[in-house]
Parts: structure tokens; C-alpha cells; sequence
């Protein structure tokens, strides 16, 4: 991780960490014999899983035994559990597997063996509310990814992650309250730039949807990235978020309008390279050599 | 391996294939110049088939797994390396591609995601890599326009300190020095990379003791040390002494061009 710093450490304490390194590789060694011991003769018992759990704590990218853990649940256990039972492993495999990704939060098999785990949730409890155990899943698991990216605000797994539950949340969230978190997270941090792409893809969809209305929207965008802009001109994000609003720049008067507005953050602060540079991207992009040549040296 | 199959035990004592790592260990065959004469070739086609989805994406196993432009540029490479383009749809395989790019100007992990320089790495190297398949048309799939909104994000990924950063507004990083370089490589545009300030920034990675870790200060370990080293070899600062007198680099395959040549030779030529 950036920002940790190399420590110094005694030769008692290398040797202490030496010491129990060799005797966790002994258990873990012990421990993978047997798993796969078990994955060759096709045991899928509660023992079985109860070692899968074991090893997959000490190492997560096991993922074999990913699979394994899998083919255990489907062939062994789910078959003799009735649904409510299979929810409350399923419950408790996401238990287990958050506990995880806070020590390995980019371990690629823990995250899809979170979603297999959602897409299994049985029908139920009720055939009232088929959908009861799926939707307290799914909510939860909004709130899982939420702590997530409190701990790190560009974990782009967890970003990935966020919209693969917001797409398949049933019934799935109010529209605005995505764009609400993704507020939420530039106003905490504006050179964000995970929120600000996540917020384009909301707005996308909204107006897409036409539960937006595409101008004013956009007018209010124009207002958001220009407070960022007076607040650090140097900062990349607002200029790519920018230059996505204007997009192919197909429309003149924006863009006059805009080129106006950057030359007077220009004239007051006359150093920021990337000022000069942002209005130029989507403008030179859509040949408007004789709008760009307003902008001067 | 030949030696290996097992035939009918559903559950060898090995891991399931897993297409990364089969790139990985043809890599690594032909770093340690295997004669390759126990290859088993449709069985490795095969697998790279079984691995491709509908939506032209690859997974990691015939069975699942992750699925992304990692494990497209595997597929593409796997293919490349074997000069056997059979497992591929490349067609529907161009399009997911395609489907990642974003207005940023790299391309996302899967479509929709945030820009990122290791997979937009992955995205290039395979457009070009399709080039050489004998049946594909002379376009890399790329247009001018594209092309210039690629170069033009990449660079801003060069920090003020002279390494490249992999995504928009983070700190710079080793590797993402070669990632962002090879993809800039790739699309003819080496020009632009501020040689002098990306040796600077991964000297500072150095440790005393050996070794380059992903930023100054930080542990080194042996992938960031690769990486870094790839990179210098693209990109060897002027006026460097000769412990800068790196081999030539395949960036398609992320090689050296020694052993691309003994691929070539004893994988592609022999019949």
C-alpha cells in the first residue's frame, strides 16, 4: 500500500515472525493435502466444507478450492437443507467472505464468490414474499460495498462491484439516490475521479430513461465542475468530467459559452496548465480550430 | 503437457486450467528455452474455447471466473503465441474490447468502468496482436479519433515526478510505468514520454538492498522490479550508462524480443 513506510525491526522480532511463518506453512501445507485429498475423492460433506473454510481463511486465492467449496454446496449440502437453511449458509458465506476482503480487498475470487453467493439466495420465506430473502441480501450487500469504499474511495473493484449490485437489485434503488452517493463522495473528495465517472454513468442512464431532464441536468453539472474548477484548476478530474459534459462538442454556443467562462478562470489564475489544456481536448477533438483560436496563447 | 492428462478423473490432482496462467507458463517455457516438443496444442485451444462467452468476453476457467479485458488479452496472446486464431471469435472478441473503451480515453476493466492503464494496456496489445492473423482486415480497430484520445490520456497519466499513474488523479506507480509506456509504444507515440523524468522517478523506486517497489520508499517486490525494468528497456532514458543497455522488448506479448524469437522459431515455424 502507498504510504506505509519500511519499519526497522529487531532481530527478535524477525526471528519471533520467522518462527511462527514456518509453523503456519507447516498447517497450511497439512491443511492443503487434505482438501485436495477430498476434492479427488468427491467428498462433499459438512467436514468438507468446514476444511474449505479453513484454508480459504489462510490463503483466498486458492481458487480451486473456490470451486470446490462451490460443488460442495450445490452437490453435498444444499440437497439435504431445506431453503431456509440454504439462505442462512448462503447469509453466512458473505459473513465470511467480508470478513476477508477487509484484510484482501482486491482478491478478484473473493468478490465473485460473493456473487455467486447472492445469485443462489432461495425463493422466500414465504410464497407471499418470494423475493424477501433476496432483497434483505442485496440491500445488505449495498451496505457491504459502501464500507468498502469508505475504507478506500478508488478501490475500482469495489466501484465495479457497486454497479453490478445497483444493476441487479430487485426492486432496484430510486435513480436519485446514486447520484446523491456519488455527491457524496466528490463534495468529500473532488479528485475522486471513481465518483466522478460513476456519477457520468448515472446521469447517462437517467437521462437515457428520460427520469432526467437532459439540458437542465446538465446545466447544474456545468455549475458543479466549475465550483471544483475555481477550487483547484490543477485538479484532472473536473477537466475529464468537463470535457465528457461537453461531449463531442457538436453544440457551438456551449462551447463558446464555456471557452468564455475557462478564459476568465485563465485571466485570474494564469498559470494552470491544465486549464489551457481541458478546453482544448474536446475542442480540438471536434475541429473547432476557429473557436479554439479565441482562447489565445 | 501431454504428461499430464489424465482423461477421465473429473478432479485431477492439478487446478482447473486458468487461461492467465497458461499465458504465464508459455512465457515462462519459453524464457527457459523448452523445446516445446511436449506442447499439447489443441488441448490449449480447446480451453482458450471453452473459456469465451457469448458477449465475445473470456473467462478465467472453462467454468467461470472472473471476466474482463485480462483474460482477453490472454486469449488473444495464447492465440498469437500459438499463431492458431481457431479458439477465438475475434470478431465478437473486438467488440467487447470496444465495449470497455471510455470517454476518458483508456479503456475500463469491463464495460462501464473507470478507465484503467493495466487493462487499457490489455485492450491494445490485443487489437494489435489480431493485426497479425492473416485473415483480419489492416485496421486495428482504432480510429484516428480514438487513437489520439488514448495517447492523450495516457500521457496526462505521467505524473510531475515522471511516473505514470494508472488511472486519472492517483499516485504515480512502477508498473503502471510500464503499462502506460508499452500501451503508448503500441500506438506509435513513444515520442511524447518524458524519457529523462520516468528513469528519474524509477530509480527512486530502487531499494539500497535490491530490488524496485511500486512508488519511492515503499517494500520492493519481484513484480514491480519486472515491470519497472520493462519499461526502461522501452524506454531507456538518453545519455544513460550502460547498466541501462536493457534487452530489446516485445510490448505485444511483454517479452524480450529474444524470446518472441524463440517462440517463433520453435513454436510458430515448426510444422
Amino acid at each position: 500500500m502507498h504510504g506505509v513506510k519500511r519499519v526497522q525491526y529487531s532481530k527478535e522480532v524477525l526471528e519471533a515472525r520467522k518462527q511462527r511463518d514456518q509453523a503456519r506453512l507447516k498447517d497450511y501445507l497439512a491443511l492443503y493435502e487434505q482438501v485436495f485429498q477430498k476434492r479427488k475423492n468427491k467428498d462433499f460433506s459438512q467436514d468438507a466444507f468446514d476444511s474449505t473454510t479453513n484454508i480459504l481463511r489462510m490463503n483466498p486465492e486458492l481458487y480451486t478450492i473456490w470451486n470446490y467449496r462451490r460443488n460442495v454446496m450445490t452437490n453435498g449440502i444444499f440437497p439435504a437443507s431445506d431453503p431456509s437453511k440454504v439462505n442462512d449458509i448462503l447469509s453466512d458465506d458473505l459473513s465470511l467472505t467480508f470478513a476477508l476482503l477487509k484484510e484482501h480487498p482486491k482478491v478478484y475470487w473473493i468478490w465473485s464468490h460473493r456473487m455467486w453467493c447472492l445469485e443462489h439466495v432461495p425463493d422466500g420465506p414465504t410464497d407471499d414474499q418470494l423475493k424477501g430473502w433476496k432483497t434483505t441480501n442485496w440491500k445488505k450487500e449495498l451496505f457491504v460495498v459502501e464500507k468498502m469504499l469508505d475504507a478506500d474511495a478508488r478501490n475500482f473493484m469495489a466501484w465495479n462491484y457497486r454497479r453490478y449490485i445497483l444493476g441487479n437489485m430487485d426492486p432496484p434503488p430510486p435513480p436519485s439516490a446514486e447520484l446523491t452517493y456519488t455527491t457524496k463522495k466528490i463534495e468529500a473528495n473532488f479528485s475522486n475521479f471513481s465518483a466522478w465517472h460513476q456519477r457520468s454513468r448515472v446521469l447517462m442512464s437517467l437521462w437515457k430513461e428520460g427520469k432526467l431532464d437532459e439540458k437542465t441536468s446538465k446545466q447544474t453539472e456545468f455549475e458543479l465542475v466549475q465550483n471544483a474548477m475555481y477550487t483547484d484548476p490543477d485538479d484532472q478530474s473536473v477537466w475529464i468530467y468537463h470535457a465528457w459534459l461537453i461531449d463531442a462538442g457538436e453544440d457551438t454556443a456551449l462551447l463558446r459559452r464555456e471557452i468564455t467562462s475557462i478564459q476568465e478562470l485563465l485571466d485570474e489564475q494564469p498559470d494552470s496548465k491544465c486549464t489551457v489544456y481541458g478546453v482544448a481536448c474536446p475542442i480540438q477533438e471536434a475541429h473547432f480550430g476557429e473557436a479554439f483560436g479565441q482562447l489565445g496563447p | 503437457m501431454k504428461g499430464a492428462e489424465s482423461g477421465k478423473d473429473d478432479y485431477s490432482e492439478y487446478d482447473t486450467p486458468h487461461l492467465i496462467m497458461t499465458y504465464t507458463a508459455l512465457l515462462s517455457l519459453a524464457i527457459l528455452r523448452d523445446d516445446f516438443e511436449r506442447l499439447n496444442k489443441p488441448g490449449i485451444l480447446k480451453l482458450v474455447r471453452s473459456c469465451q462467452r457469448a458477449d465475445g468476453s473470456f473467462t478465467s476457467l472453462p467454468n467461470g471466473g472472473d471476466s474482463d479485458l485480462r483474460q482477453v488479452y490472454c486469449a488473444f496472446a495464447i492465440s498469437s503465441i500459438l499463431d492458431d486464431w481457431s479458439g477465438i471469435d475475434v470478431g465478437s472478441a473486438v467488440k467487447y474490447i470496444q465495449r470497455c473503451s471510455n470517454y476518458e480515453g483508456g479503456y475500463g476493466q469491463s464495460p462501464g468502468g473507470e478507465a484503467l492503464g493495466g487493462t487499457t494496456y490489455c485492450a491494445l496489445a490485443s487489437l494489435y496482436l489480431a493485426l497479425s492473423q492473416s485473415t483480419s482486415s489492416v485496421s486495428p480497430h482504432l480510429s484516428p479519433e480514438e487513437r489520439t484520445r488514448t495517447i492523450r490520456w495516457l500521457l496526462q497519466n505521467q505524473t510531475p515526478v515522471g511516473g505514470f499513474s494508472g488511472r486519472t488523479n492517483k499516485v504515480p506507480d512502477a508498473c503502471y510505468c510500464f503499462w502506460a509506456g508499452a500501451s503508448l509504444h503500441i500506438l506509435g507515440a513513444s515520442e511524447y514520454v518524458n524519457v529523462t523524468a520516468l528513469a528519474s522517478f524509477l530509480s527512486k523506486c530502487q531499494f539500497k538492498f535490491g530490488g524496485i517497489a511500486k512508488a519511492p520508499e515503499d517494500t520492493p517486490d519481484p513484480y514491480h522490479t519486472y515491470m519497472a525494468v520493462a519499461a526502461l528497456a522501452l524506454y531507456p532514458p538518453e545519455g544513460a550508462d550502460k547498466s541501462y543497455n536493457l534487452p530489446k522488448l516485445n510490448a505485444l506479448w511483454n517479452t524480450t524480443e529474444d524470446t518472441a524469437e524463440w517462440i517463433r522459431s520453435h513454436i510458430q515455424r515448426r510444422s
